[in-house]
């Protein structure tokens, strides 16, 4: 048993900004991770961050929220999203005064280059590493700010006394066991849940678990219908190529060699948003126009000397997983599960509806991305609203002192829960519905959706929750190490997720940002201009809705 | 192989570990190749100027090569890993930098000393040996077989790695003085840490830490029934030869393992004598093996 | 495909180590890690390795093939299987094993803490916006920045194993980032860090880190970086340092290595007493150079122009670097000194 007053779960930008902030207010702090806080999946970003730092001509953080919010086919909260466009240049020069690496002007300042939809070149960028360039900066500082970190440990479940959260239970990976982790403020920063879907950039690790944590003990999940799919992944492994090769000038070809984009998108071409493009990616696939299932990245027109010193990850990534130099041949990309929009809804400063409770980055939904997120945001949202919500959770704790009663029998009731896991000697390996809910997800709630689909999809879900619950076989059956376990809890997360984002796609009859209905092709502002909650019902996923938050920009017709 | 070189023998190989000059010499004549000497030739800087004054050690080298071609030299054979490495490294540098060659050459204009303009490879004479028509002559002129002597190869960290530099052989698995064991009639003795490191560099700063290197080949070589070791480094030669007693001691273990400097081995198959490549310089005495060699003992 | 792998592994529970030979099918692309993986979910469950992100960024999945530590994920298995070979798949070196392929990190990370591993802004009030700084001064780190901590440099260190407390390639890469990022102000007290018993000094430049480094960060050479920056700053109490002066100072006065000199200015007067015997048995041999009449090179004076000449670039080179970063123009929190 541990108690620190305020503890993060996950160790991402999100989390370990916000465990610094958390420290500068003077409370005790203690992060608990399943993976070693630098092999966190911020780390594979690569692209760039986003801020109207006007380094690369006129800009303005008005100008950024615009463009974020119709990013969002409207759906965004403007509130939301105008606080993290003004607050944005604030983070960046932050990040620069802790060291970050970023790429420079000819005059010494933090480079930009244009991005996905983004309208002005806003996008700061470390070569075309920026994730684990800012994630290493992050973890430098969160080791100087002396805060506890427990590596591999794995959170199972929250802790609440009937009110409030009052911690975790965790299981410790190393040496095994359930251990409780008391705590007055909870910040759950566990990331996406892209491994549900064939296909996807997503690390092993992005399964969903603290969305899946937080639904359980009855915080609502938003938006969980809308998952990006990011344009240019690798064929072999769905790994990444940033968009950042667009942005350095690569073109986007089809089997005819044209650049096929601006069919779709007669002004931005290549730098269309994402949901545009890989939808449009997709259509040339499927009619005929793909080269085995993949469009063209074409970078060569760029010349070694630029590729090597902007996208001389990208090259080594096409090289070891394409077999491809991009400097001598295009790279064949296509479409896959990359970012997921939807979580655990929070307001500005990452508090949930439970107190005690708070959220940030990916696993959370402000939102600030509505329908559909702008490439460099995702970076941007995890330093600013890591750096918010844990302010917020450590001004509470000093606030309102401690927090609630951490049962001591939590722990006990977990580690019955692992011990009916490993004694189960009877049932399927969980392997076998890892790859039935990833095919399932990738036919039938991906880019482009319908109702027949979804409806197979959900009872697909249904089917896979119940043969998961009847039992499934963990072989290693030892406490010292166990990722077999871990895996098999793991897939647990990524069922109840599945379903809640089926079940929020089958509702929504209507096509905004990445949401694609073959059915319902038009946006419906009328009926749909709203958020959709996924409430924990017995098991089962019940939904509610809530309006959008308009300020400035009323919902326009949106087209690149 | 090619039918002349700029010869570097490097510092060790002129001073301490002169035999290894003198052996060189010897097996070049035999080989048909022809050595030229280098007149102004200085230090490479060894990995103590290349670390400590990176510029300084670039100049140097930059110097050496530039010699070399001035004697209309196209390749530049060392006899030592850290030589080779340190002057393909500089190597390497000036010549995928032509403004840095420009920099460097405008700094040697100004002490008077010749420039460089790019046009030498530098190789190890055992690299020169060890395939293709080098290893053909080595074949022929090895007309005393080294018959009955197990032979442990010890390659030193710098004649293998980093391979990107180096590149001769497989890092990991080189073959290279297995071949030429064999060529010159002995049997080679494998044993895991034949690729590792001796030491030297830090025997005299930190003498614990290297003598926990040092004793692994010698140990291992050893074990594997090894009568004695070869190596085609002057710096890995010193450690395993003259420090062979402090890692004795060390382990508690004796070893007893004459060392051959490469053109040692290669010489004694050619019916070089005992003084011609002056084994009394060793401090672990090779008679034990020269005996049998020389009288068939 | 067919890929059958021996694979050591290691049973804490029952203190237990055996070898295990594994043959599965597996698709034409597939990597060392994506066979573990069909290992793990096909056949045993309990064969246990760390993994996350299979693009080589995030680090998890180092371990060894061969002897040669390498990244999993980054590791094509067809040319393993066209060559017909059965490697060996064992945890990454000088690391304990806490099971199968998954080692003990922690000693890893407290070497990396133990060098101050965030900047050191020198308690100096930042600029409001960023420092101005170029893009060839950061590219001085680039390559340092790299590095993804994987641990496969470690795995191999020849002086790590002899000497289980050097700090090591990893970490000490990533205090070569800080010594050259011209906005960290930590100087001589940072330095001093690595100038320790198990700092810069203790690497036996075996070359092993630079060779299996996946991310080309190439430790041995930040090591030197670090051991230059050192060195130029006149900070020359260890031993290793003595050793390097020793080389500068032979090749200025005779154009070689003064061999006799080495042993008396690194190991200090006390020691060299007690290395009497030792060298009276190198003389035995003939191995102890004439220090009276000691070698000298031709054309010795372009060699110690030279030496002067790169002297006063490299003075100028290290005044620079520790001028410390840019602020911007017209900047509010401008110290009264730069007005």
């Amino acid at each position: 048993m541990v108690r620190h007053d305020v503890v993060v779960v996950g160790a991402g930008l999100a989390g370990m900004r916000a465990a610094i902030e958390a420290s500068r207010y003077g409370v005790d702090v203690g992060v608990v991770s399943k993976l070693h806080p630098t092999r966190s999946h911020s780390g594979a970003a690569e692209g760039g961050i986003n801020a109207a730092l006007g380094n690369a001509g006129e800009d303005d953080p008005q100008k950024h929220t615009f463009f974020t919010v119709k990013g969002s086919d409207y759906l965004g909260d403007q509130d939301a999203i105008a606080v993290m466009c003004e607050e944005g240049p604030g983070d960046i020069y932050e990040l620069e005064h802790m060291g970050a690496i970023f790429s420079r002007t000819d005059d010494g300042r933090i480079a930009q280059r244009p991005f996905g939809a983004g309208g002005a070149p806003r996008t700061c960028y470390a070569a075309d590493i920026t994730g684990h360039v800012l994630l290493h900066v992050l973890y430098e500082q969160l080791v100087k700010s002396g805060v506890t970190v427990y590596e591999e440990w794995f959170a199972l479940d929250l802790v609440t006394d009937g009110e409030r959260c009052v911690g975790v239970t965790a299981w410790d990976l190393v040496r095994g066991g359930v251990q409780g982790v008391e705590a007055s403020a909870v910040i759950m920063a566990t990331g996406g849940l892209g491994r549900m879907y064939r296909g996807t950039t997503n690390a092993y690790a992005c399964t969903g678990d603290g969305m899946s944590m937080a639904w359980r003990a009855g915080v609502p999940l938003k938006d969980m219908e809308f998952m990006q799919f990011h344009p240019t992944t690798l064929k072999s492994n769905g790994v990444l190529i940033t968009e950042g090769a667009r942005g350095e000038g690569g073109y986007l070809r089809n089997s005819e060699g044209d650049r096929f984009m601006f069919n779709y998108a007669p002004n931005a071409g290549e730098l269309a948003s994402r949901d545009v493009v890989s939808r449009s990616e997709q259509t040339e696939i499927d009619e005929g126009r793909g080269v085995d299932g993949c469009v063209l990245l074409d970078l060569t027109h760029l010349g070694a000397k630029r590729i090597n010193e902007r996208l001389h990850g990208s090259r080594e990534l096409a090289m070891d997983y394409a077999g491809v130099d991009p400097i001598e041949e295009p790279i064949p990309v296509r479409p896959g599960s990359h970012y997921h929009m939807g979580g655990i809804d929070t307001d500005v400063w990452g508090h949930t509806l439970m107190p005690g409770l708070y959220a940030a980055g990916e696993c959370a939904c402000v939102s600030v991305h509505g329908a559909n997120r702008l490439g460099g945001n995702s970076l941007l949202e995890t330093v600013v609203f890591g750096r918010r919500t844990g302010a917020a959770a450590a001004q509470d704790v000093r606030r309102n002192g401690s927090g609630g009663v951490f049962s001591p029998s939590a722990a006990a009731i977990a580690e019955r829960s692992i011990g009916r896991m490993l004694d189960t000697n009877d049932g399927e390996r969980p392997h076998v519905l890892r790859q039935e809910l990833a095919d399932a997800m990738y036919d039938n709630a991906g880019i482009f959706r319908s109702a027949e689909g979804l409806e197979a999809c959900k009872a697909k879900v249904e089917e896979l929750r119940e043969r998961y619950d009847r039992g499934v076989v963990v072989q290693d059956k030892g406490r010292d190490f166990n990722t077999d376990l871990i895996q098999a809890i793991e897939l647990g997360s990524m069922l109840e997720m599945a379903d809640c984002l089926v079940t929020g796609a089958i509702a929504r009859t209507e096509s905004r940002g990445a949401h694609s209905r073959l059915d319902y092709p038009e946006r419906d502002d009328e009926a749909w201009l709203r958020h959709t909650l996924a409430f924990y019902d017995e098991g089962q996923v019940r939904l509610d809705y809530r309006p959008v938050t308009i300020t400035e920009y009323e919902p326009a017709v949106r087209s690149y | 192989m090619k039918s002349s070189y700029a010869y570097y023998p490097g510092c060790l190989a002129s001073l301490s570990q002169k035999e290894l000059d003198t052996s060189t010499r010897a097996i070049a004549d035999k080989l048909g190749m022809t050595l030229v000497d280098i007149p102004g030739f200085t230090c490479c800087g060894a990995g103590d100027v290349h670390e400590a004054r990176p510029e300084y050690y670039l100049h140097l080298n930059a110097r050496i090569l530039g010699q070399a071609e001035q004697l209309g030299q196209d390749t530049l054979m060392t006899i030592c890993n850290v030589c080779t490495l340190n002057l393909r490294q500089a190597n390497a540098k000036l010549q995928a930098d032509p403004e840095l060659l420009r920099r460097v050459n405008r700094n040697l204009k100004e002490v008077g000393a010749a420039s460089y303009s790019g046009g030498v490879d530098v190789r190890h004479l055992l690299w020169e040996i060890a395939e293709g028509d080098g290893y053909e002559k080595l074949k022929q002129i090895a007309e005393k077989p080294l018959t009955g002597i197990k032979i442990a190869p010890f390659y030193g960290c710098q004649i293998l790695r980093p391979s990107r530099l180096l590149g001769f052989e497989d890092p990991d698995r080189p073959q290279s003085l297995e071949r030429i064991i064999e060529a010159c009639g002995a049997e080679p003795v494998d044993y895991p840490s034949k690729i590792k490191c001796c030491g030297f560099p830090i025997v005299l700063a930190r003498a614990e830490v290297a003598l926990g290197e040092l004793i692994q080949p010698l140990a291992e070589a050893k074990e594997a029934g090894a009568d004695a070791m070869v190596t085609p480094c002057p710096l890995c030669h010193l450690s395993l030869d003259a420090w062979q007693g402090k890692a004795s001691r060390e382990a508690d273990m004796e070893f007893d393992l004459p060392i051959f400097h490469l053109a040692q081995l290669v010489g004694a198959a050619a019916g070089l004598s005992y003084d011609e490549l002056q084994f009394k310089r060793h401090v672990v005495k090779a008679y034990p093996v020269t005996d049998k060699i020389y009288q068939g003992v | 495909m067919q890929v059958t792998l021996k694979i050591e592994r290691y049973n804490p529970e029952a203190d237990e180590s055996r070898q295990e030979t594994f043959s599965v099918d597996v698709v034409e692309e597939a990597t060392l890690l994506d066979v573990l993986d069909v290992i793990k979910d096909e056949v045993d469950g309990s064969l246990t390795y760390r993994k996350s992100c299979r693009m080589a960024v995030c680090g998890s999945c180092g371990m060894r093939m061969d002897g040669a530590a390498v990244l999993a994920c980054k590791t094509p298995m067809r040319p393993v299987v066209e060559a017909g070979e059965v490697p060996v798949i064992s945890p990454m070196g000088n690391l304990p094993v806490l099971k199968d392929l998954v080692v003990d990190m922690e000693p890893f990370w407290a070497k990396f803490r133990a060098i101050k591993p965030y900047l050191d802004d020198g308690g100096e009030e930042p600029p409001v916006k960023e420092w101005r700084v170029q893009q060839e001064e950061l590219d001085r780190v680039m390559t340092e920045a790299l590095c993804i901590q994987c641990g496969c440099c470690v795995s191999e260190c020849n002086s790590m194993e002899a000497d289980p407390d050097f700090l090591g390639p990893a970490a000490l890469a990533k205090a070569a980032r800080f010594v050259n990022d011209v906005r960290d102000r930590g100087g001589k007290s940072r330095l001093e860090i690595y100038n320790g018993p198990h700092g810069v000094w203790d690497c036996t430049r075996c070359y092993f880190c630079n060779q299996r480094c996946p991310k080309g960060v190439h430790p041995r050479d930040a090591i030197a970086k670090v051991g230059a920056a050192i060195y130029q700053e006149g900070m020359h109490s260890d031993g290793g340092a003595r050793h390097a002066k020793v080389f500068v100072k032979s090749t200025h006065q005779t154009g070689y290595l003064l061999e006799t000199h080495l042993v008396p200015e690194t190991v200090g007067p006390v020691n060299a007493i007690k290395e009497i015997p030792f060298a009276l048995r190198l003389a035995r041999a003939g191995k102890v150079p004439n220090p009276l009449k000691p070698h000298k090179a031709k054309k010795l004076d372009e060699v110690r122009k030279l030496n002067k000449l790169i002297e006063s670039q490299e003075q100028a080179t290290l005044e620079a670097a520790n001028a410390g970063p840019t602020r911007p123009p017209a900047d509010p929190a401008q110290s009264k000194e730069s007005e």
